[in-house]
């Protein structure tokens, strides 16, 4: 019986490998030689409506744009195990370019630039570069300190919540930032921070977002994947319990029309396209110094809960009454204290930055020294402390 | 209801084998209807999973690369399932392989030669693995505890474990602030075959591994005891098997197959400890249907880990080539597994039409 059983197993993978050599051939796929084949590897699926979707939205943007582009897809690839899919991308598939779109897969890139040197690679948000490994990154730190600035002028508890996702620099300079604009106009609000250990988990932010509330938190942001904060602010909201909430990395203004009273964006499309045009202008022979850095300035980040409005119209008339002190612009109203910021950003990190010292963490060690502006390497590698407004302690160490 | 099941006594060679294609075709059928309704032509896909899995060159690499992880666990599993163990846990116990593992490369590997350490890896890992394995064994025998639900549970405990080990204490210094332990040393890391991440003797030692399982179980007296806890406990008690010594060394080597897949994939594919679901990809559920379709042999666990790793690698292709959503792949398995459970009830049962008696 088991001898049978073990010839009938072989007897169907053998059928199996013969029909497939069988129909062999098909292995690759034609395009002429105008066209650029473009293939993206995603952490997340591209419906995640975070990170992903905010990828995916800027390859479809470039692929409208450019008629000589082709693209494809590879979505929720788990990091470590990015070499397999980009294998795939350049034998099968013949793409010309690979964006791998997550920090984990800095590795895989490294090690994929080296075995195809005539395919480009981009990294997003990694610092490995090589002949043909460049990097690229779009950050919205200034938003979230726009989004600070907000927070702390409506907050009328005096407590903040943030649902963390992964105790990583990211996440300590968007936190940060979000901080330091709550302390410019409220230096007696705190921030609560509650950690889930997931990028996509609208269940454990869901959790998080209502003990928040539970403690007292009448704002929210947050760093996860889904719109699942903003559905619990608005469902306080609808009970009468006003919460507020800052949509994140994608226009969720839908779910929460009364909570969300902005919030950032990102456009990776400017990032793209700009790549994308430099690769097809020959600018890209050696990409061992090719590291976009976008921010405010390159128009990369947005501030708003969607695409029309800045701030939800709902709330433009309460943040113009909403006086706030500022040490720049002494008393002024916070709707008009954003938008100077605002306009201060978009001329540049040497304009303004809201990192500039003198900024201590929680145990009072002095970070960023007076009148310094923090480095982009301590911004982007260093930062691995809460500035001194959190009331949470740092995840374990 | 004018049909009744009725145990079955006896099985032919034959009908085994009918009922088991026959489920895998209707498993295909199913998946097939899912194709449609993507308005994907199921026949192509089906067959793109194939070819892309066993009929091109890297994409067999690949499939050898995803088999090693599914043979370990799931001749393990059949293991224990033999004794009608139902091990849903293979993915913490591979979890807690590549955390000892993990301990031993960055603590002992600096000071000890690669031939003393890897293989000290690997036994670390084979008894972090068994140990975990041990817990719901023990839990089940001496208090009766459900070892479904007990070795489900522990899954999340070990994954949160190691996420507080890589956000926490065992974090890297060289990996600026994000979640991984540092990289093993060099030596420590099995050499793998140009521009793949096969390791030969790493699939070499999981063939034997599978074997000698098959092995154990069909040859040794342990197997027997295995095999008569799982079929008839009753007879077991009156022939004086020790239960207790019997199902805890069954799952310690459950488990520790388990945890040697996980000193695999750490030493082949990640070098680093990182999040937990980067670490293992559901190779712990998946080896399940690995050891269902293998009939429960660990033998035949080689050639359904084989086939089940050309599904995941196939499921990549079409993904690409067709634009289906990554779930794809999670759908093929559910469906496959669950037509291959309704097969085997059949092995068992007889399905009867009973007329009514007037």
């Amino acid at each position: 019986m088991k001898k049978l059983q073990t010839l009938l197993l072989a007897a169907l993978m053998l059928c199996v490998s013969v029909s497939l050599f069988a129909g062999g051939g098909q292995d690759t796929v034609e395009k002429d030689s105008e066209t650029v084949k473009a293939g993206f590897i995603y952490i997340g699926p591209a419906g995640d409506f975070g990170w992903t979707y905010a990828h995916d939205q800027g390859r479809l943007y470039v692929e409208e744009k450019f008629p000589w582009l082709e693209t494809v897809i590879v979505e929720s690839v788990p990091e470590g195990d990015a070499v397999r899919f980009i294998d795939r991308l350049v034998q099968e598939q013949k793409c010309d370019i690979v964006f791998t779109t997550s920090f984990g897969y800095m590795d895989d890139s490294v090690a994929a630039a080296e075995k195809y040197p005539e395919v480009q690679f981009y990294h997003c948000s990694g610092y490995k570069r090589a002949a043909n490994l460049g990097t690229y990154m779009g950050d919205m730190y200034q938003i979230y300190y726009l989004n600070g600035l907000i927070a702390g002028a409506v907050s009328e508890s005096n407590k903040i919540g943030y649902v963390a996702a992964f105790p990583i620099p990211e996440l300590f300079r968007h936190m940060n930032a979000f901080a330091l604009g709550i302390k410019e106009v409220n230096p007696e609000a705190t921030v609560s921070v509650k950690w889930i250990y997931s990028w996509y988990g609208p269940d454990q932010a869901r959790e998080a977002a209502e003990a928040l509330v539970a403690e007292g938190c009448d704002v929210l942001a947050f760093t996860e994947d889904t719109p699942a904060v903003i559905e619990v602010a608005q469902e306080h909201m609808e009970k009468g319990k006003t919460v507020y909430a800052m949509s994140h990395y994608s226009p969720m203004q839908v779910y929460g029309e009364d909570a969300a009273i902005t919030g950032q964006l990102t456009d990776w499309g400017i990032l793209y396209e700009q790549i994308l045009m430099d690769y097809k202008d020959g600018k890209t022979g050696d990409l061992t110094d090719y590291d976009l850095l976008y921010l405010l300035k390159e128009e990369a980040v947005e501030l708003g809960a969607d695409y029309d409005n800045k701030i939800n119209p709902k709330y433009v008339d309460m943040l113009k009454s909403t006086m706030v002190e500022d040490k720049d612009f002494g008393t002024i109203n916070v709707y008009d204290l954003v938008m100077k910021r605002y306009d201060q950003m978009v001329q540049g990190r040497d304009v303004f930055d809201p990192f500039v010292g003198p900024i201590y963490d929680q145990a009072g060690t002095m970070q960023i020294a007076d009148g310094e502006m923090a480095s982009i390497g301590h911004l982007f590698s260093d930062m691995m402390y809460q500035i001194d407004n959190f009331v949470t302690p740092l995840p374990q160490q | 209801m004018p049909f009744v099941t009725l145990p079955r006594e006896k099985t032919t060679a034959g009908f085994t084998a009918a009922v088991l294609f026959g489920s895998l075709f209707a498993g295909l059928c199913a998946v097939g209807i899912v194709f449609l309704a993507y308005g994907v032509n199921p026949f192509y896909a089906i067959y793109e999973i194939f070819r892309s899995s066993f009929g091109s060159a890297f994409g067999f690499k690949e499939t050898i690369t995803k088999a090693v992880p599914l043979i370990f666990i799931g001749s393990g599993l059949a293991l224990a399932y033999k004794a009608k163990f139902w091990n849903i846990g293979a993915e913490s116990q591979l979890l807690w392989g590549a955390i000892i593992a993990t301990w031993i490369g960055l603590n002992w590997g600096p000071h000890l030669p690669g031939f003393v350490v890897i293989p000290l890896m690997f036994l670390g890992g084979f008894i972090g693995g068994g140990l975990w394995g041990v817990i719901p064994a023990v839990f089940k025998v001496k208090f009766g505890i459900n070892e479904v639900i007990s070795t489900l549970m522990l899954n999340y405990v070990a994954a949160e474990l190691v996420k507080y080990l890589v956000v926490g204490p065992w974090k890297g210094t060289t990996k600026y602030g994000y979640p991984y332990t540092d990289d093993l040393p060099d030596h420590a890391l099995l050499n793998l075959l140009h521009h793949t991440r096969i390791s030969v003797p790493l699939v070499i030692f999981a063939v034997l591994v599978a074997l000698f399982l098959c092995f154990v179980v069909y040859r040794t007296r342990f197997g027997y005891e295995v095999r008569v806890i799982g079929e008839n406990p009753e007879a077991g008690k009156y022939a004086g098997i020790d239960f207790f010594k019997t199902t805890v060394l069954m799952m310690a080597v459950s488990g520790g197959v388990a945890g040697i897949a996980g000193v695999g994939e750490l030493l082949t594919i990640h070098k680093h400890l990182s999040y937990p679901e980067t670490i293992s990809a559901g190779y712990g559920f998946t080896a399940i249907i690995v050891a269902w379709l293998g009939r429960l042999n660990p033998g035949f666990a080689i050639l359904s880990g084989l086939f089940f790793a050309g599904i995941i690698v196939g499921g990549d292709a079409i993904q690409i080539s067709m634009g289906l959503p990554s779930a794809t792949v999670n759908v093929f398995n559910g469906l496959i597994l669950v037509f291959l459970i309704m097969g085997d009830f059949l092995l068992s049962h007889r399905v009867v039409y009973k007329r009514r008696a007037n």
